[in-house]
């Protein structure tokens, strides 16, 4: 018997079922976390893990179902309900106000006092504290709409942290982290104090390292605890998907790979990039590493003509080009169609339904005098769905309502929609589960099979090695490498990341 | 242990912050133009003449302060006109003489607005409605009460308010006294007070406010329901000013409320401004008047001159503002 679930369970849940109109989001959820205890919680996008998230923060209302905290009756109505009964969420959309100091977020929705009048002096020193005490050295005076995505996670697990809740739900917190070993020894602090920890994650490794025992949601339903120690991979892919996995290992280079150079760079700067270049073959999908703020956001941006260009060559198709908006980016010949990183804010149109928002860069090809014709229109997103395995029956639906990784879907479709020959993606599978990241995966693949170049950042190692055919290293806004993929191991590639080529034991390839 | 690449964040200047000030830059263009005023009547440099220019931009700037509260959460109060309207009939049609009287009106026009506000507020924050579909409804049934009130202007304001609310004491209007008063309340409530934290947070974004455990419904419906004591304030001035009522005394307000809240440098999409910001921008376009009517312009240029100085200074602002931003790049 496992010795957590010897203690009286800090949280027990049964029957937890949740609604909206039609759609069954939770069905008969059960779960129980022990005090002290790592509990992970996995499961495809629209699984149902936000819902549940929602319901144990009081944010929505479950329709039916018992839950108990330390025993007692649990039915919180707000979020600052369950906040007074010790459960506290970093939640995964980060839930921090962009245009308030890092010091007014900390003490929302109560800040600290003066003569009764809100101190922006005192919230400010005790925020630095704070801050101090854990390491992190961000201006507290600062706006959060002028932090990177990494320093607004900081803030919002270390504000969940500091509330020493006994129940502490961490959704996804390590998305946008680039060394979360801060986090784990957290983690452990807590349990060890006798706080329980709901930790969602889609990284099966990190779920090892930091939890004890699993439950898997899938379609609203919950699976029986698995003990991690005994659980394969395979068995946990298994529950959360219903099918068997998971193409690992390497890339084999596309059919029509050639030495046609689409894009060339040419020593290009531009904010916080400094004289990068390299080329992009047909056919080829070349990866960019890099830890955060290496200069590859801006890099990406220059590309797709969102930042401006202070010196150096773009060569798209043996032309040089200069834009000064994404659109000429994509009206180029070949064409260069952009996908940020930042879907929320900048990728979809959130009222529209799905297949608009696949469709908008060609209305103009599937209108008839001017009129968008609906069978075209429909045709056109039900073929680029497919090519992404996105279901049919999301195409109507209001593209805010779907889940991250199906939103990431349409907007790759509607890249691939453009006819653009080149795709830049940036860090195209964050925060998306497995499943979802195989397709997308398949889906680039495919692409640069038909000739496509693409272009793709991703904040994980592993990932890039069973994607790309080659790789660029980004360090302090240069190129400090370029591996072909036999010359790919996570090690190196480690020691590079952190400008340390010295340490690194494998070979480093010439720049090409 | 550093949890952060070091990474080099913008800085920001205070200087070039301040320049970017909307307030600051419409305190500047306010300076501007009364140095235009001095040169065409010489008496504008006396303090009698500006405190009586700030008596006749109480009203609009009281409205305005309003106006802001609820455009801070990103939302648009129309009702603003309604209640100017049937705080000028009633106080026309139940004059109360006297100090105390005086008292009891003005105690009755903030109720009077606050209640319209509270109408609009439940509809917008606990049912849903949109700000601006809402606020119509309510100005439209305001008007329409205003008229059944009074159905013509007429009627006479209690003298005591009419006489002293625009008196001028050695020199200094104490009605001014009162507005500078409502403003740096308004200001302590919006900057130093978690109910104005808390706007500003819903107008910047309202889903991580309700994460972060702002009552954002609730928060939302105080911002309507202070907006209307504002527009009672304002109607009472008006009033003061007037000495007769009119059933349709708020319609004037109405645009020239959000012209002063855009010239004050408060975003129309929330969360960034502030009602001092407004103060001014009411107080601008109110010397406006003045100015034209000093240089001999047809009153009829009124209206063209204030929409054109409004655009102008938006463009200016932002000409300044990303100059400002372009400095910080480097």
């Amino acid at each position: 018997m496992d010795a957590s679930s010897e203690r009286q369970p800090m949280l027990a849940i049964s029957g937890l079922s949740k609604a909206y109109g039609s759609t069954v989001a939770l069905e008969h959820v059960s779960i129980e976390i022990g005090t002290g205890e790592v509990h992970a919680l996995l499961g495809e996008n629209g699984a149902g893990k936000s819902t549940f998230v929602k319901s144990l923060t009081g944010v929505v209302r479950p329709d039916s179902g018992v839950m108990t905290l330390a025993g007692a009756v649990y039915a919180p109505r707000s979020i600052l309900e369950a906040r007074s009964r010790g459960v506290v969420a970093a939640f995964q959309e980060l839930s921090l106000v962009p245009n308030l100091s890092v010091a007014q977020n900390f003490f929302l929705p109560r800040s600290l006092k003066h003569w009764g009048l809100n101190s922006r002096l005192r919230m400010e020193e005790k925020a630095a504290e704070i801050l101090r005490r854990w390491g992190g050295d961000i201006p507290v005076r600062q706006t959060i709409e002028r932090l990177t995505l990494a320093q607004r996670q900081q803030i919002e697990l270390i504000r969940a942290l500091e509330r020493r809740p006994d129940l502490l739900i961490l959704d996804e917190p390590t998305a946008a982290l680039t060394d979360p070993g801060w986090l784990f020894e957290a983690i452990a602090e807590r349990a060890s104090a006798g706080g329980a920890i709901l930790y969602i994650s889609h990284r099966l490794a990190e779920i090892r390292q930091v939890a004890q025992r699993a439950t898997v949601l899938r379609n609203g339903r919950s699976s029986g605890a698995l003990r991690l120690a005994e659980a394969s991979d395979q068995d946990i892919f298994l529950a959360m998907v219903g099918r068997s996995s998971a193409r690992s290992g390497r890339p084999t280079p596309s059919a029509r790979r050639s030495d046609a150079c689409r894009l060339v760079v040419n020593d290009l700067r531009a904010r916080n990039v400094d004289g990068v270049s390299f080329e992009l073959r047909e056919g080829e999908v070349l990866g960019v590493a890099a830890l955060e703020g290496q200069g590859q956001r801006e890099l990406f941006r220059a590309l797709a003509g969102e930042e401006k260009q202070t010196a150096g060559q773009i060569v798209v198709e043996d032309r040089l080009q200069s834009f000064s908006c994404p659109r000429d980016a994509l009206k180029a010949p070949g064409g260069i169609a952009f996908v940020p990183e930042e879907r929320k804010t900048e990728g979809i149109f959130a009222s529209l339904p799905v297949a608009s928002n696949i469709t908008l860069p060609r209305l103009s090809k599937l209108s008839v005098a001017g009129v968008i014709s609906p069978t075209r229109e429909r045709k056109a997103a039900r073929d680029a769905a497919a090519k992404l395995d996105l279901g049919q029956r999301y195409l109507p639906f209001r593209i805010g309502a779907l889940s991250g990784g199906n939103q990431q879907k349409a907007i790759i479709a509607r890249a691939l929609m453009t006819g653009a020959k080149t795709l830049l993606l940036f860090d195209p599978s964050r925060g998306i589960d497995v499943g979802t990241k195989e397709t997308i995966y398949a889906a680039i693949r495919s692409f640069a099979d038909r000739g496509g170049s693409v272009l793709v950042y991703s904040s994980e190692i592993p990932e890039l090695i069973s994607l790309v055919d080659r790789c660029l290293v980004l360090y302090r806004s240069r190129v400090v490498a370029s591996l072909a993929n036999a010359e790919m191991e996570e090690d190196t590639m480690m020691a590079l990341l952190t400008g340390n080529p010295a340490s690194a034991s494998g070979e480093i390839g010439a720049q090409s | 242990m550093s949890l952060v690449p070091n990474e080099s964040l913008p800085g920001t200047r205070p200087s070039r912050a301040l320049f970017a000030n909307g307030a600051l830059m419409a305190g500047v263009f306010y300076v501007v133009l009364y140095g235009v005023y001095a040169a065409y009547d010489p008496g504008a440099l006396s303090l009698a003449t500006f405190t009586d220019l700030m008596n006749n931009a109480a009203p609009l700037a009281l409205a305005a302060a309003g106006q802001t509260i609820v455009v801070l959460t990103r939302g648009f109060d129309l009702s603003l006109a309604g209640t100017i309207s049937i705080v000028s009939v009633f106080m026309a049609v139940f004059p109360m003489e006297d100090a105390g009287g005086g008292a009891a009106s003005f105690a009755a026009c903030l109720a009077i607005g606050g209640a319209i506000g509270a109408v609009s507020g439940l509809l917008v924050a606990f049912r849903g409605i949109q700000s601006i579909a809402a606020t119509l409804g309510v100005m439209i049934v305001c008007q329409g009460i205003a008229l059944l009130i009074l159905n013509a202007p007429g009627g006479a304001v209690a003298e005591w308010v009419s006489y002293e609310m625009t008196d001028v004491v050695f020199g200094f209007a104490p009605a001014s006294g009162l507005v500078v008063l409502a403003f740096a309340l308004a200001w302590l409530l919006l900057r130093k007070t978690d109910l104005g934290l808390s706007l500003y947070a819903i107008g910047a974004d309202e889903g991580a406010a309700g994460l972060s455990g702002v009552p954002v419904a609730r928060r939302r419906f105080w911002a309507y329901v202070l907006a209307g004591a504002c527009y009672g304030a304002a109607g009472f001035m008006l009033s003061a000013q007037t000495a007769t009522g009119d059933p349709n005394a708020g319609m004037p307000f109405l645009l020239l409320s959000f012209a002063s809240v855009a010239l004050g440098g408060t975003s129309l999409t929330g969360g960034q401004g502030g009602v001092v910001g407004s103060l001014i921008g009411a107080c601008v376009l109110m010397l406006m008047q003045k100015v034209l009517f000093a240089a001999g312009v047809s009153s009829f240029y009124i209206g063209a001159s204030q929409g054109a100085l409004l655009i102008l200074a938006i463009l200016f602002g932002r000409l300044v503002s990303r100059a400002a931003s372009s400095g910080d790049a480097k």
